[in-house]
């Protein structure tokens, strides 16, 4: 039986299943294996949110992913390229192969080298760099492990983003946020675990960012709405009572407990009775999630909520920490969403802009929650789907301090902070211009597979079968990025 | 030198480990079950010669006789009726059909209920759609665009029409494969070629050579699990780890569909007659028309080139040569590309109005003219034909295929011929080109391939996915796949026996139906016994009908059968029911692709669930909540799954309420006025019984509590609660209100979610 062994090695989710056995006491952990594992192919797994055990002791019990959708550019914000001044306006040299680029808009390597404008210091006991775009979140990099060396594969927005949230450019497989509620269950049982927020446009590539591939539809992500309704038909037809919901879901309750006297085997009929009781406390749970009036003028004032340009993803900033506060596993929360980070003309204002709306909302969340004692098991990662070019985009008729940037996803900066992470130091780094990663360079695979360990997930082991084949969230790829904790 | 000469032999050692020609599989690869040629087995002979009322059953019983086991009773009348009909139809039995059939005494009174069910047109709309799952069925493009597809729901309706009208199931996968080589000129067998046109596309992909191979891949892997139960995907890359199937077997049956393109366009008349009539009417335009449209096509040349220029962009330079070549030039790869860029690159008559615009002067001042001048022959222009969504090859001559290295359209290695898997046999497919019509005849030959009575699998697969939808599990667990990673049968001789039986009866897929509906199997109680579940807790055996609940599709449409409010209208475009508040800021970005436009015909919101339009980035949120196919690959079993998101649907969307509410209108209308009956008849729609004692207090004891709670409400005047209109004279609103509750809850109730 060596296949059904490797069945059984690749599908961590059998362990789960033998455990959700023995406590729906039916007596089956003699099960055998075989049975087990087809009754596995079918997935009747009843109550597909349950908690499960971790692979690896958890360092983080939750995620926010401040997402900078659109790219921003890592020489003008962590990477600091001296060489760019040296060599501006300057062909890319041929000994960093400009030929070899295959650019998503046409910037040419030979259009110059683009120094920064930006003023780079040094902050903090660790010394770590950041310009003067980001000078909140800079007061906060002993914290930070600055990765200057993520690769990505795709070249395009939709298949960066997707990337960034399935490992693939092409869409269809499953978020990271579905992976991580598969592998863990949720620990809020009465909000969805996984949640996603915008600041302005549609993500580019929609659902299928936050969707939950091939695994049930049940882990795919929640865009939380703005206003009081984040989710869809939370709230009660137009006039209902609260008196008169429960009165009606008490009468439910009853109806399905005679149908189900001679079914007490049948644990799907009881958990459906019991999805009743967890929806109505959603109904109050996720508004409630969502209520910022409680929340102290200070508490607003660190996110920046009492400035127009900051208070948007301020705001959402502030419900990623209410939602983790709320056991809520992953929230992803777009900066620019819709792709605003997108400089291919005038990065300087661009960037202005963005760095400017979401530097202190981040800081905010940093400082709020390292004073609730929440960001030693609070993962915060902070990047975009892939860096910039140090290259000039030019645009005919524009003036030098008009020029823009091209995607780069051959070496671009993320950072982690909380969750276990080992703060103030940089890992990997770019080439002399910051165009590719040499030192350490690590896939998306990469960051994903060390973002679910630091969850508790063995990315190897978080496994689903599907056409003959153990999928994982990595694909074929994936490694860990331990100096992120060691 | 030597590091070329180092690359030249890195590239030879390479290519020789791609061109192994024969490859030696393991007796355990050749002995495996699925592999073997399908041998019909006598039925057992069985001690309990009255239960085993069928062949089915004979198999059945010699499996729990062995462990053991006795098979449970015959469900009761009502319960039974209910299962068949959902299970055949996709909606419960009506309160005629429930009397009817509880007064025949009659023996056969169960098989006429299943010879009526089946020949109902409600099998195919579900049935139809079990077949829509397998086939990625859906009405927009995918990708970020997810544009609308408009005519692929012809596809749909020929998936319903196919199974109503018993298509013999060979027929039914040749017209899927190769309709338009084998039945040229049919429109029917042209629409089945939507079967290969619902890949996900991405329209706007930078790059057409990658898109191109993903749409290959997509073609190769659904024919492998839609019909052989097989998934080959792996073998893209590599030889699959488990499966005795080679990468190059991978490319050789992807090689059958190399010369296939988008052949979107008007279907033929079927009426030669008409046919002839449509061609002449069309040539008498064409010609009184000539010098008009010549003048205006020199007119827009110049906007053709810009179309061709700036279409052509970001493609790859062998591509970009392609698009700019005159169409007798191409070669077959290239005419394949430029079909594939075609919509890009290119317009039929008239450009959008855009880019129309960008005429100027005197030449949109005479285009202006023309056109107007055209116009005037259109009484003379036969009205367009119906134009329909499928692929064809784009002609007789194919594109090589190459076995590419780790599945990259750059990484070429050896060329490979059209073929089936080496182990079945290693030859190359024998091709035929048809005579008459401009394709190159492989996909006839790997129709031909599958429904040969001969193949192991596509038979098996089938029947075993009949099994599978009538029980909840198949005799193989696993009905896409049928490979070493997938489950074991079983009861494979059952399986054997009912491949044969449907190959011997003309791959009639009802006769199938109707030899399992009408087992005993199927019509045992799906009541629990304690000594049989330890020995077989999951039901693997059979000793009990295994209970379930209803899917996605079929919960809306009981529940609107039950309001009385569903639409039987067949067929037609898809339709835009109601979506939740909230819904629409994701559908938004779906704008530019028609985005949700929800229906102003009220009746339209209340079709088939079948004909709700099926955008691949937005899956109706009450059927993807109910675990709906996800579209974006082959959907082989339904995973149910038990959440709050589906309370909170059920319990607050304000369709359901309407429907609770004309439900409740229906209690009242044929009840009287004792509030007893009324809960009664309540039960008797929703249940198909009447209430117990114990339910009526329970039922009392509710509407006593909501009665006070729903005067408040009316009393306060703002946020009535709904009842019927015209109720009844002698009840009152509050009371009617409390009803509407009342029966939403049945409606939420585990009895009516759930088949016993």
């Amino acid at each position: 039986m060596p296949d059904m062994l490797n069945k059984l090695k690749h599908h961590w989710n059998v362990t789960s299943r033998r455990e959700f056995f023995t406590q729906a006491g039916s007596g089956l952990a003699a099960i055998a294996l075989a049975a087990m594992l087809d009754e596995d192919a079918r997935a009747a797994s009843v109550d597909p949110l349950a908690p499960k055990k971790p692979h690896v002791a958890p360092r983080a019990k939750s995620v926010i992913w401040c997402f900078m959708e659109g790219g921003p550019s890592q020489v003008d914000l962590f990477d600091p390229k001296p060489m760019l001044d040296q060599l501006a306006l300057q062909p890319v040299p041929a000994s960093f192969h400009p030929e070899q680029l295959l650019t998503a808009q046409g910037a040419k390597p030979s259009d110059g080298l683009f120094p920064s404008r930006r003023q780079f210091k040094q902050y903090g006991q660790s010394g770590l760099w950041v310009s003067d775009w980001l000078p909140c979140i800079a007061e906060h990099v002993d914290d930070l492990a600055v990765v200057r060396s993520v690769t990505s594969d795709a070249v395009n927005h939709v298949g960066g983003v997707c990337q960034m949230n399935t490992g693939d450019i092409l869409a269809g497989r499953p978020s990271m946020g579905a992976w991580v509620t598969y592998g863990l269950g949720s620990a809020a049982r009465n909000l969805p675990t996984f949640i996603v927020m915008q600041d302005d446009k549609e993500i580019l590539g929609g659902v299928q960012n936050y969707g939950s591939g091939f695994l049930p539809a049940t882990y795919q992500g929640s865009l939380f709405r703005q206003g009081d309704t984040p989710i869809l038909n939370l709230k009660p037809p137009a006039g209902t009572t609260d008196a008169q919901q429960r009165s009606k879901l008490d009468f439910l309750r009853d109806l399905n407990g005679l149908y189900g006297r001679d079914k007490e085997e049948d644990t799907e009929l009881d958990a459906r009775t019991r999805s009743y009781e967890l929806a109505y406390q959603m109904q109050s749970a996720a508004p409630e999630a969502v209520d910022l009036s409680k929340e102290s003028e200070a508490t607003k004032k660190l996110y920046g909520m009492d400035d127009p340009e900051t208070a948007v993803y301020g705001a959402n900033c502030l419900m990623a920490r209410r939602l983790v506060e709320r056991g809520v596993r992953f929230v992803e929360v777009y900066s620019g969403s819709g792709s605003g980070w997108d400089a291919h003309q005038n990065v300087e204002k661009n960037h202005t802009k963005w760095c400017r709306a979401s530097d202190k909302p981040v800081a905010g969340l940093l400082a709020d929650l390292k004073s609730r004692g929440m960001l030693k098991d609070t993962l915060v990662v902070w990047g975009g789907e892939f860096g910039r070019t140090p290259f000039a985009q030019v645009t005919a008729g524009q003036s030098v301090d008009q020029y823009g940037r091209d995607h780069n996803p051959w070496g671009f900066t993320m950072w982690m902070a909380g969750g276990g992470v080992k703060g103030g130091q940089t890992i990997g780094s770019t080439d002399d211009i910051g165009l590719r990663a040499i030192d350490e360079p690590h896939h998306v695979h990469d960051i994903h597979a060390s973002v679910l360990y630091l969850l508790g997930l063995d990315h190897l082991k978080t496994t689903y079968l599907r056409n003959g084949r153990a999928e994982r969230p990595t694909g074929t790829g994936g490694h860990l990025i331990e100096k992120l904790w060691a | 030198m030597r590091p070329v000469v180092l690359l030249l032999a890195l590239g030879a050692a390479t290519l020789a480990l791609y061109s192994a020609e024969t490859h030696q599989f393991t007796d355990a690869q050749k002995s495996f079950w699925s592999l073997q040629p399908v041998k019909k087995p006598a039925a057992p002979a069985v001690k309990n010669q009255q239960w085993a009322k069928n062949p089915i059953d004979a198999f059945i019983f010699a499996k729990l006789q062995d462990q053991g086991l006795q098979p449970n009773p015959r469900a009761d009348k009502l319960t039974l009726l209910r299962r068949v009909t959902e299970d055949v139809t996709g909606l419960p039995p009506t309160q005629e059909v429930i009397q009817q059939f509880l007064n025949d005494n009659s023996p056969d009174a169960y098989e006429k209920v299943v010879d009526r069910l089946l020949a109902s047109p409600a099998y195919g709309e579900r049935w139809g759609r079990h077949w829509l799952d397998v086939v990625r069925y859906a009405d927009s493009n995918g990708f970020k665009a997810d544009e609308t597809r408009p005519n692929i729901w012809r596809y749909r309706d020929y998936a319903i029409k196919s199974f109503n009208d018993d298509k013999p199931y060979d027929r039914f996968v040749k017209e899927q494969i190769a309709g338009d080589e084998l039945y040229p000129g049919d429109p029917d067998a042209l629409i089945a070629m939507g079967y290969n046109r619902n890949w996900i596309d991405e329209t706007n992909a930078a790059g057409l050579i990658t898109r191109r191979q993903e749409t290959l891949d997509d073609m190769t892997a659904i024919t492998g699990q839609a019909f052989m139960g097989l998934t080959y995907g792996c073998a893209r890359c590599h030889d699959h780890k488990f499966d005795p199937i080679l990468q190059k077997d991978y490319y050789r049956l992807q090689a059958f569909f190399a010369n296939t393109v988008a052949g979107d366009g008007p279907l033929p008349l079927k009426d030669p007659e008409q046919r002839k009539k449509y061609e002449e009417q069309k040539a008498l335009w064409e010609e009184k028309t000539k010098d008009i449209r010549a003048e205006m096509a020199t007119i827009l040349d110049p906007l053709r080139i810009a179309k061709a220029k700036n279409g052509a962009n970001t493609f790859e330079e062998p591509v970009k040569t392609a698009i700019f070549k005159k169409p007798e030039e191409r070669t077959a790869w290239e005419a394949v590309m430029y079909k594939t860029a075609e919509a890009r690159v290119a317009f039929d008559e008239e450009p959008d109005a855009r880019t129309l615009r960008t005429l100027k002067g005197d030449a949109a001042k005479r285009y202006a003219e023309l056109k107007k001048q055209l116009a005037e022959f259109d009484s003379l222009r036969p009205a367009p034909l119906p134009q329909g969504q499928f692929m064809v090859d784009v002609s007789a001559t194919a594109p090589p295929t190459y076995i590419l290295r780790g599945g990259n359209p750059d990484l070429k290695g050896e060329e490979v011929q059209p073929g089936f898997l080496s182990i079945l046999d290693p030859t190359d497919a024998k091709i035929t080109p048809p005579a008459g019509i401009n394709s190159t005849g492989r996909r006839s030959a790997l129709a031909a391939w599958l429904t040969d009575p001969k193949n192991p699998l596509v038979a098996r697969v089938m029947v075993n996915r009949i099994w599978h939808y009538h029980f909840g599990h198949g005799i193989v667990a696993t009905p896409g796949d049928f490979g070493r990673m997938g489950a074991r049968p079983t009861h494979p001789e059952l399986l054997d026996y009912l491949a044969s039986y449907f190959v011997e009866n003309g791959w009639s897929i009802k006769k199938v139906n109707r030899l399992i509906l009408l087992s005993n199997t199927y019509q045992q109680s799906a009541d629990f016994q304690e000594v049989s579940a330890q020995k077989d807790p999951d039901d693997k055996l059979l000793w009990r009908w295994p209970r379930k609940r209803l899917e996605a599709e079929a919960i809306r449409d009981s529940m609107l059968q039950v309001s009385g409010l569903l639409n039987a209208k067949m067929g037609g475009p898809g339709v835009f029911p109601p979506v939740p508040a909230g819904t629409i800021s994701e559908l938004s970005a779906t704008a530019a692709a028609g985005g949700w436009k929800t229906e102003k015909d009220a009746l339209q919101n209340n079709r088939r669930s079948v004909y709700i339009f099926v955008r691949r980035n937005l899956r109706y949120p009450m059927l993807m909540e109910f675990d709906s196919a996800n579209t974006f690959e082959s959907c082989d079993f339904r995973k149910p799954t038990v959440t709050p998101a589906q309370a909170l649907d059920l319990m607050n969307n304000d369709l359901v309420l309407d429907w609770a509410r004309a439900f409740t209108g229906r209690v009242l209308n044929d009840s009287g006025l004792s509030p007893e009956a009324q809960v009664d008849r309540a039960f008797k729609l929703a249940y198909g019984r009447s209430a117990t004692q114990e339910e009526q207090k329970l039922a009392a004891d509710f509407l006593a509590r909501q009665i006070p709670i729903m005067q408040a409400r009316i009393a306060s005047g703002k946020d009535k609660p709904p009842v019927p209109s015209d109720l009844p004279a002698g009840i009152d609103a509050a009371r009617a209100a409390a009803l509407v509750d009342l029966s939403q809850m049945l409606l939420n109730s585990n009895e009516f979610l759930y088949l016993n």
